[in-house]
């Protein structure tokens, strides 16, 4: 608990980017896990005029439906938090699953492995995903979280498999396998835990983009429109016109809360990518290596001149 | 030459799951698309109409490898049959249509978006740590992280409906004859400036990051360090040095984007009611079009798959090693 504790606390420490991006989204996830208590209407139910602007009673105003758009924003966060998370779980698991098993195993399988991968990693996945969509027919949050984790592993699993290929060749697993260790309790215990940090980045980056992909395809009318989501909100406000009418708050809400959590999730994103590998840092930890490297300049020109 | 030859190969292999794949996916789903139109028409059809169509869309009752060797057949004649929503114009005369109108606004914001993105990038490296590194990459990429729909509903709604600079939708405008005219140039222009905005607002952000770490990785070769030690302009040692072998992930990357591009495309397309492909394969769904939808799916992904290999070809011109 402790050691958890303690690599956090290494990991925010001047790290703006990362603090700001997780503030962003505890906020928006605590709003939405409070959804049931401080939520103003039922989301459901019609409780007003159709395309009010906000006001006391309405703080978002209401869609055309006459249903509150707060708590629609709020209740419809849930779903869409769920499917990114469980999409962004799907598929750092297959990519690990495939990553390590093709890395580690090698030989034919890891050929096998791989040229499945690489197949499904030139195929444009919206395109895909819209086809697939479209057969099924009105997929409900659950069908999509399963297509998104189910199409979007690809280019994890080829970084899993180039981690694991140098894992491999170290020499704490050489010596697990001169003692006898077990493939498994070797994959288990030696390989994942140094896989950690980048399957967190892996799902950091795996939840944005099943933001996105969500919410678009819901838009596109893909989604069940009976399930409130903020995909099917801004699905909504298209098919009933609400910009020509005026009632720009019905896209204002949903998008803003998606821009949210999408902006908190890169600025996430790009801080665990800078940990992982400090040659790609930009923030003010700089300043100080740029200032050696000025007076080391200055010093090795006065010495020329 | 070898690596050519494999390239091509794996292209041609995934051709062939495309198609498969096509043939696949109405033909294992519950259903096939003649009971979606069945039901649309509130079952009122004559038995003969339903044979009818089964017939047209290739659903007889062959066994499955005879009806996969006839679909394969009729891919390759380029008979994809009728639309079902715009019945009876072939498929292919469709896309024919809007195919120009996606390779234009594709090709245009993929172009921009490298150029721009990989100036970004290569200043920021080059001025590691100053306040376009701090801020330029994080701000491209906040703004990349909004879904593209939503970032073409806000240009829509505030550049197009509110402030009124650019055209409300389409490709250009209807009542000009499309042709070499200034004036219909000019509508084209105007009309393909929001959807492309958009489209480089999602795009930008990759190249700054491929761009930059490729360069900050290239820096710290010893190569370099002996091109400073030899006393040669950093100016010289950025370009003819570092920027050469920096140039090679972004490359890898352009075939990765153009996937992407595709699928930015669609929303765009749909929000500004653009001509293309994207809103052809949206609509398509919603009508359900299926031998359209079908023929929208396939040429994307033979577009984005030459368009791969296209990429692959050129890292063999750049790298010298792979040409062995």
């Amino acid at each position: 608990m402790t050691k958890i504790l303690s690599r956090l606390t290494r990991f925010y420490r001047g790290n703006n980017a990362g603090i700001i991006g997780s503030a962003l989204i505890a906020l928006v996830v605590a709003l939405c896990l409070a959804a049931p208590l401080i939520s103003p209407h039922d989301p459901d139910r019609r409780v007003g005029r159709p395309h009010q602007p906000p006001s006391a009673e309405h703080i978002m105003g209401t869609t055309r439906a006459g249903k509150d758009v707060a708590a629609q924003a709020l209740h419809g966060g849930r779903v869409s938090l769920i499917v990114a998370l469980a999409a962004a779980g799907l598929t750092t698991a297959i990519a690990l699953a495939v990553g390590v098993g093709a890395g580690y195993a090698g030989g034919r399988i890891d050929e096998g492995l791989m040229a499945v991968t690489n197949i499904m990693l030139v195929f444009p996945q919206l395109p895909l995903l819209i086809i697939l969509a479209a057969f099924l027919g009105n997929v409900g949050p659950f069908v999509i979280a399963v297509i998104l984790g189910l199409t979007s592993w690809p280019w994890g699993a080829r970084v899993m498999r180039a981690q694991t290929l140098s894992l491999r060749r170290k020499e704490f697993v050489t010596a697990a396998e001169i003692m006898g260790e077990s493939r498994w309790r070797i994959i288990a215990v030696e390989i994942l835990p140094n896989l950690i940090s980048l399957a967190a980045g892996m799902f950091v980056g795996t939840a944005l983009y099943a933001i996105g992909a969500q919410a678009g395809l819901e838009f596109l009318g893909l989604g069940d429109p009976t399930v409130v989501s903020w995909g099917t909100m801004l699905y909504w406000a298209q098919s009933s016109q609400a910009f020509l009418v005026g009632a720009w708050w019905e896209f204002l809400v949903p998008g803003t809360l998606i821009a949210l959590v999408g902006g908190g999730l890169a600025l996430l994103n790009i801080s665990i990518d800078q940990v992982s590998n400090p040659r790609l840092r930009t923030g003010p930890q700089m300043k100080r290596w740029r200032r050696m490297a000025a007076t080391l300049d200055a010093k090795r020109r006065e010495g020329r001149a | 030459m070898a690596f050519v030859i494999r390239r091509l190969a794996f292209y041609l292999v995934a051709v062939f799951v495309a198609i498969t794949f096509n043939f696949l996916i109405p033909r294992l789903m519950p259903g096939d698309p003649v009971d979606a139109m069945f039901a649309a028409a509130g079952g009122r059809m004559p038995p003969e109409t339903i044979a009818a169509y089964r017939e047209m869309l290739g659903f007889v009752d062959a066994p499955l490898w005879q009806q996969y060797l006839q679909y394969l057949r009729s891919v390759l004649m380029l008979d994809l049959g009728p639309s079902i929503m715009m019945f009876p114009t072939p498929v292919t005369t469709v896309l024919a249509g809007t195919l120009p109108w996606t390779v234009l606004l594709a090709g245009a914001a993929t172009v921009l978006a490298i150029g721009i993105g990989c100036g970004f990038g290569l200043y920021a490296a080059y001025h590691r740590g100053g306040r376009v590194d701090r801020f330029a990459p994080v701000i491209w990429q906040f703004a990349a992280s909004m879904p593209q729909a939503v970032t073409a509903l806000a240009m829509f709604f505030i550049f197009a409906l509110t402030l009124g600079w650019f055209p409300l939708g389409f490709g250009f405008n209807p009542n000009l004859r499309p042709g070499w005219s200034l004036d219909f140039v000019a509508s084209v222009v105007m009309h393909a400036v929001l959807p492309l905005l958009t489209l480089l607002i999602s795009m930008i952000a990759t190249w700054v990051f491929t761009m930059r770490n490729a360069m900050v990785n290239v820096l710290g070769e010893d190569y370099i360090a002996m091109a400073r030690a030899k006393g040669l302009p950093t100016n010289r040692i950025m370009r003819r040095y570092a920027a050469r072998n920096a140039i090679l992930p972004v490359v890898t990357a352009a075939s990765m984007a153009l996937g992407f591009a595709v699928a930015g495309q669609v929303f765009v397309e749909t929000v500004f009611n653009y001509p293309g492909i994207g809103q052809l394969i949206v609509r398509a769904v919603a009508a359900r079009d299926y031998p359209l939808m079908q023929a929208c799916f396939l040429l994307i992904v033979l577009g984005v798959l030459a368009a791969n290999f296209i990429a692959d070809m050129l890292y063999v011109w750049l790298d010298p090693r792979l040409r062995s």
